[in-house]
């Protein structure tokens, strides 16, 4: 899975919550591909994954927050994901 | 000295009407009223409606013009604050740019599947293809 977070420079709200979200997506995804994404430096994915706010998470290339979610409700959408890939993988 | 919404208006190359409009949109209000209820202005607002103007042409809204205002007015936003809304409000813009050029793109197909000769409209391959856009068949007129 990958988790690309889309953030403006000097976001400190986005820094202080990347940690957090970073680490559940850790614990619950061995081998998670997280990355942090300028969004001026990224400026045509961002459009492309449909990103007009500010933070933003997209999951496997899709905008699945377009601000940043509490931890538990980051960890519920990555469980959801994960049980749903282990159905189809059934 | 206050300005008339006349003076500030022509100041400000606005019409009067498009004051009273930000006015309505709570973007802007007169300093006072005078005895005969005409609106009085500061000279001040001239920096404010022209504010307004610019950040219109760049295409924001007036709420999110209203949201600006606010944030200038509040000591404790910074200049990132101003610079993470312009750059959603560019990632807006292009997001309607990419659509606009997949229109532009579906339109250049259209015109090229018409040879512009004197056909009837019935068989119009342009407005056959809008038709067949929307599910609907033609059935002449």
């Amino acid at each position: 899975m990958k988790i690309e977070l889309f953030y403006t420079p000097g976001c400190r709200k986005c820094v202080d919550a990347s940690d957090g979200l970073k680490a559940a997506a850790q614990e619950l995804i061995p081998g998670v591909l997280w990355r942090e994404l300028n969004a001026l430096d990224e400026l045509d994915y961002a459009v492309e994954v449909g990103v007009v706010t500010l933070p933003a998470i997209a999951i496997d290339g899709e905008l699945v927050f377009s601000s940043l979610p509490t931890c538990r409700r980051f960890r519920r959408e990555l469980t959801k994901r994960i049980a749903k890939a282990g159905e189809h993988a059934a | 000295m206050p300005l008339t919404i006349g003076k500030i208006a022509g100041l400000a190359q606005v019409s009067a009407d498009t004051l009273r409009y930000y006015e309505r949109e709570r973007l802007i209000a007169p300093a006072a009223k005078s005895a005969g209820g005409y609106r009085l202005y500061e000279r001040d607002a001239l920096r404010r409606i022209r504010f307004i103007k610019q950040a219109q042409q760049c295409g924001f809204t007036l709420s999110e013009i209203r949201a600006l205002l606010a944030l200038r007015g509040n000591n404790a936003a910074c200049c990132r604050d101003v610079r993470r809304i312009a750059l959603e409000k560019k990632l807006q813009l292009e997001a309607k740019i990419k659509a606009m050029k997949v229109m532009s793109k579906a339109l250049t197909h259209l015109i090229d599947e018409c040879s512009a000769d004197g056909r009837p409209l019935d068989d119009c391959p342009i407005l056959a293809a809008l038709e067949r856009a929307n599910g609907v068949k033609r059935t002449g007129r």
